[in-house]
């Protein structure tokens, strides 16, 4: 068989893979603003999608608007099978939706063990008499989630931190302890919001091996947003391609790269 | 059946039964309200101007009151007691800055404010260790302030307005003009938005935060000793007058904290509110409603505006 | 030097895990123990326990209510001193409609009360946010300390409109009213604050307080790791009110026997334990102690230290002093550890690790 077939039909294998989420024209208003506009795409079970675009292109917008932050003024979401109209994050969060932020949003008065720990609060379930005693149950509960923790800890080589309030940590580890607590919720899908923004090379090529050990070894979905397209092309499936507020390209990497549109849209074009 | 027509029914009908006691209620409420005004605008100055929320600007309008009857007792004329006592709250403002807000620039609002409390306190241990604890009456003839009252016949009834109460409402609402003119036209006034903006961005264009920081606490407490004379004229000068000025707290929210005609109309709804909801439907509670009455308008409020009546839209961001 | 951790090797995450992982710690605190219960009783004099010991136990107790709302939930409350008093009044109530239930038992039990009304006036808390929030509680503050004096049956229709606290044994011991001596109602309270500091402990050290402190730190981060804010929030309401209203309780009865709601319950109440939560550190318990102990004994120290060195003060000076005192002492700690007393500790215990070393 030549690379090609072999090729060819790895990409009708992935094509036939589980959707795992499906946004279907969905729109975004800020008062008179239309943030988003009719935009339909989907994320399958295990990839790696990538959200690209200018700035201001309503890419962060379409992060909230998935894990339930934002409500869409119309369009559809559909996640794991289940369409929704209106929910809470908290809503998102325990159907299996993390994410991390632009900006940094740990817990900064916390620990690192703590930030991490604060993502395993849905899997605990010791009810609030067992967590006045802090023994039995609630205690063995409390090790058991620190264990999941400290594998986490492990994988990020933050073991050093690992007692360090977060708000004295530089940036690019406080990068790194919120894709641990993110981690933590052993998510379905994993939303990162520029993972790497602001970090030097050597941090980056870290974060890109975490990014792509998460994907292989916990088989987890992610979907990124990210201004580095060296990047980008070189660890994302497929990727979309938002432009104020619209879609313009959809696509694996090298499609997206040859697209007229998005050549325009980031080098400008005459008029 | 009974209680629904004790509270929604026979209210009005006493009002529509005497409009003129409505109006005196109203009138009543109006000055308290300007008056709470009056001491929400020293918050808004200094909010506006540091992001400081100001918790001792009810103690200040006490010691700028204290200070100026003081300085009368002890022989000064009136009016150079007036001219001195500014010059003390010049130096207040001066002695804030440099010990109080100077060192503590930068640091999360929640500590500012906690600073301002304890500058409550040694505001309250000075102004009576130095005045004492007794309540005294302001020099109101002295500084040329109207008195008695005029009784205006209307709606079958008499309405009696003290004047005392209308030179209020004419020197805070003029006072009110003036400020915010000085702030949306000045030179000054545009540095003091920018400093309530971002202390740092303000500093990089060259505006000195200091100064600006003695000049709003100046202003404020300017405000605060004009604040006093009227609320001293009206009952008399007292540390008592500190719990009223927490009712500026329900004024700011309403107003919401950065807006000079925010505290205007909060001070009047609050003022109003208080005095209708006492008169009208305190005695079905028992009465003394007004210690409560003003936090639960601001609160039903909030509830439906939580940034205040005048406060921007919170847009959250992530 | 013999203040580290060097050589105690942690070979379980249950130990790694514990409040007080160093040994020394845990030695510090059996000695504190040792001598609240047993040296200040022997030792300590009526006088001491009476002005000294006692407030500093139930204003700790409030700090550490407080703390929890403001110091590791991020909520502004001005409203401490009236939740106080709803569980001074509910210990009231229980205990002259059931006098046959022991009087420890109603005292916890009044926190109950405190909650659910806490609860009842935390619940703007989800659309009202920082300063904002400060009008709620005031709210709360004002409207129940009317309440206190409006609603005669609270104080069972006493002429003098105030709790007259009527005597209850405890193990055969009079332990409230005129008969209690100071001795048994300090060990009581002593009691008391110990087991609700270890739950408190074990509060902020699981699951909840992590959430808590999430909604703290960042609420909305908080609400995509799946913590739900409206109950989150009202738990911690209903934990402080408790706090808050066993302390009221206690003051009641195991201190001042009896009194008005305007005089123990008012805003200044409410003031005064929010300074000790400040000056004590925010988000620490331990700060919450070393708080309430500054500002409870203060004023005494001022009042009976001084004359005792021979300097004559009158009373109203003494009074004057201690507000400028106190005033210029709390600008000057937020100036020198915005932090509180309890990251000078964490200081001090860090520096003494190290002793003699400098690093």
């Amino acid at each position: 068989m030549s690379a090609l077939a072999e090729m060819l039909q790895g990409e009708v294998a992935r094509a036939a893979a589980e959707t795992l989420l499906t946004v279907e024209n969905v729109s975004l208003t800020f008062g008179g603003v239309r943030a988003l506009s009719d935009i339909s795409f989907d994320i399958r079970k295990g990839e790696i999608r990538a959200i690209i675009g200018p700035n201001g292109a309503g890419k962060t917008s379409m992060l909230n608007c998935i894990n339930g932050f934002y409500h869409p003024r119309s369009g559809r979401i559909t996640f794991k099978g289940k369409t929704r109209q209106r929910m809470r994050p908290y809503e998102a969060a325990s159907q299996g939706i993390a994410r991390t932020f632009q900006n940094v949003a740990l817990f900064k008065g916390m620990t690192t063990l703590d930030n991490i720990l604060t993502g395993r609060t849905l899997k605990m379930n010791r009810n609030f008499f067992w967590q006045l005693l802090r023994h039995g149950p609630a205690m063995r509960e409390e090790i058991e989630h620190r264990i999941y923790c400290e594998d986490i800890i492990d994988f990020l080589e933050i073991e050093h931190i690992r007692k360090t309030p977060v708000g004295k940590l530089p940036y690019g580890l406080q990068k790194r302890v919120e894709l641990g607590r993110a981690l933590a919720m052993q998510p379905d899908l994993l939303l990162l919001d520029e993972p790497m923004a602001g970090m030097n090379l050597e941090e980056k090529e870290d974060m890109c091996r975490f990014i792509l050990d998460v994907n292989r070894h916990f088989r987890t979905t992610i979907a990124l947003i990210e201004h580095d397209m060296g990047v980008v092309m070189d660890i994302s499936d497929r990727v979309v391609v938002l432009e104020y507020g619209h879609k313009i390209a959809d696509g694996t990497p090298d499609e997206v790269k040859a697209d007229q549109r998005v050549i325009d849209a980031y080098l400008g074009v005459s008029h | 059946m009974d209680l629904i027509y004790s509270i929604f029914v026979d209210p009005f009908l006493q009002m529509a039964g005497a409009p003129d006691l409505l109006v005196q209620t109203l009138w009543e409420g109006f000055v308290g309200g300007i008056l709470y005004a009056l001491i929400a605008l020293g918050f808004v100055l200094i909010f506006k101007a540091s992001g400081v929320f100001n918790f001792a600007q009810g103690i200040m309008v006490v010691f700028a009151a204290l200070t100026l009857v003081g300085l009368y007792e002890k022989g000064v004329p009136a009016f150079l007691a007036l001219a001195l006592t500014i010059g003390v709250m010049f130096l207040i403002a001066a002695a804030v800055e440099r010990v109080v807000l100077r060192p503590l620039v930068n640091q999360p609002d929640i500590i500012l404010f906690m600073a301002t409390f304890g500058l409550t306190y040694l505001l309250i241990g000075l102004g009576e260790a130095i005045f004492g604890g007794n309540p005294k009456v302001m020099i109101a003839e002295q500084l040329y302030l109207p008195k008695g009252a005029v009784d205006i016949k209307m709606l079958g009834g008499v309405v009696t307005l003290q004047k005392i109460d209308i030179a209020a409402a004419v020197i805070a609402l003029a006072m009110i003009a003036c400020l915010s003119v000085f702030f949306q036209y000045t030179r000054i006034g545009r540095a003091l938005r920018a400093v309530a903006d971002s202390h740092k961005a303000a500093l990089s264009v060259g505006i000195s935060l200091n100064q600006i920081w003695v000049i709003v606490w100046f202003l404020a407490g300017v405000v605060a000793l004009i604040t006093g004379i009227m609320w001293g004229a009206r009952s008399d000068v007292s540390f008592a007058l500190q719990v009223v000025a927490l009712k500026a707290l329900p004024v700011l929210v309403l107003g919401g904290f950065t807006s000079i005609p925010g505290a205007v109309v909060g001070g009047l709804i609050i003022g109003i509110g208080e005095k209708i909801g006492e008169f009208y439907w305190g005695p079905l509670v028992g009465g003394a409603t007004e210690s409560w009455l003003a936090y639960c308008i601001a609160l039903v409020f909030l509830m439906f505006r939580p940034q205040g009546l005048f406060g921007e839209r919170i847009i959250e961001r992530i | 030097m013999f203040y580290r951790e060097a050589g105690q090797f942690k070979t379980t995450y249950a130990s790694d895990m514990a409040v007080l992982p160093i040994l020394q710690d845990r030695i510090g605190l059996a000695v504190i123990l040792l001598i609240g219960f047993v040296g200040i009783p022997l030792l300590g004099g009526n006088f001491f326990l009476q002005t000294v010991m006692i407030p500093f136990l139930v204003f700790s107790l409030a700090a550490i209510g407080l703390n929890i709302l403001t110091g590791y939930t991020g909520l502004l409350s001005l409203g401490s001193g009236a939740f106080m008093g709803v569980g001074a009044y509910a210990c009231y109530k229980l205990t002259t409609i059931y006098p046959g239930v022991n009087i420890v038992i109603w005292i916890v039990a009044s926190g109950f009360f405190a909650a659910a009304i806490g609860v009842v006036f935390g619940l703007p808390s989800l659309r009202i946010k920082g300063f904002y929030l400060i009008v709620a509680t005031l709210a709360a503050q004002f409207f129940l300390q009317w309440s206190f004096v409006r609603i005669p049956w609270l104080y069972n229709y006493n002429a003098s409109g105030a709790i007259e606290v009527p005597q209850r044994l405890f193990a055969g011991i009079p332990l409230t009213g005129a008969n209690a001596t100071p001795v048994t109602r300090y060990l009581v309270l002593l009691g008391i604050v110990t087991f609700l500091t270890w739950i408190a402990s074990n509060l902020v050290h699981g699951r909840i307080g992590r959430s808590w402190m999430a909604v703290r730190d960042m609420d909305i981060a908080a609400e995509l790791m799946g913590i739900r804010l409206l109950p989150a929030k009202l738990l911690a309401f209903a934990v402080s009110s408790f706090y808050c209203g066993v302390a009221g309780a206690c003051m009641m009865f195991l201190w001042y026997g009896g009194g008005e709601a305007n005089d123990a319950f008012n805003i200044n109440q409410s003031f005064t334990i929010l300074f000790m939560v400040i000056i004590g550190g925010l988000g620490s318990l331990i700060g919450s102690f070393l708080g309430a102990a500054f500002i409870s004994i203060l004023p005494t120290a001022l009042k009976f230290g001084v004359p005792a060195l021979g300097i004559a003060i009158p009373g109203t000076v003494a009074e004057h002093a201690t507000y400028i005192l106190l005033g210029a002492l709390i600008i000057f700690f937020l100036i020198v550890e915005p932090h509180g007393l309890a990251r000078l500790w964490q200081i001090g215990k860090q520096k003494l690790r190290m002793w003699p070393f400098p690093y």
